[in-house]
């Protein structure tokens, strides 16, 4: 399975991301984006499966420079 | 990764043969770029779609590039480019690679069409996954609005 993943950015205006994942992301994750690095905070699916593709919409927090992962 | 396995993994071709893809994988010309290349701008003519194989892009929409607004960033499998292709029009947007190292596949409007012409399953499948993924850019852009 190939996860679509819209990345949504909570609490900015950062535009956020389209990436693709070969493996569905978990709360607690992080993601490099640009040159900053965001953890996953919400799950869900965006619409239904098609094929081999799954298509999820993540919402992500900003990870301050100096948070331990 | 072969090219035809990467194709397999891009939503563009979700559905076509084995043997389809391997058409596809002819027709597809790689470039690599460095973190920062412009690939195209915003107002210049478009001939070709793109394929991000790995690395990640950063779309922008302004015409002047100090106070452009940054629309989304785009990592492995995704497709830019598409718009010029579909209507002929100029590029709506600029294209900057945004990693070092980012491999990204073109696809020209004449390749795709004679492709198309030569065998009108891929023009069909290719089509509909294109409506697919604009859906789906919509979709994220609607949501970084809330």
């Amino acid at each position: 399975m190939i996860y679509k993943v819209s990345y949504v950015v909570s609490g900015g205006r950062h535009p956020g991301a389209i990436m693709n994942e070969y493996e569905r992301p978990q709360l607690g994750d992080r993601v490099e984006i640009g040159d900053k690095v965001f953890e996953v905070t919400e799950v869900l699916e965006m619409t239904p499966p098609r094929g081999d593709f799954q298509y999820l919409h993540v919402t992500v927090r900003l990870v301050d420079e100096n948070e331990n992962p | 990764m072969e090219l035809v396995e990467l194709l397999k993994t891009v939503e563009l071709f979700e559905g076509l043969t084995q043997a389809q893809l391997q058409r596809l994988a002819e027709i597809s010309e790689p470039a690599r770029y460095d973190k920062d290349t412009v690939i195209f701008e915003q107002g210049q003519q478009g001939d070709r779609l793109y394929i991000v194989g790995s690395g990640e892009v950063v779309v922008r929409v302004g015409e002047d590039p100090r106070s452009a607004r940054t629309q989304v960033y785009l990592g492995r499998g995704q497709i830019f480019g598409e718009m010029a292709l579909l209507d002929g029009g100029p590029r709506s947007a600029t294209t900057v690679c945004s990693r070092n190292g980012t491999q990204v596949y073109g696809v020209s409007r004449e390749a795709f069409t004679n492709l198309c012409k030569s065998d009108t399953a891929i023009g069909y499948v290719v089509m509909r996954n294109m409506a697919h993924d604009l859906s789906f850019k919509l979709r994220h852009h609607n949501l970084t609005l809330v």
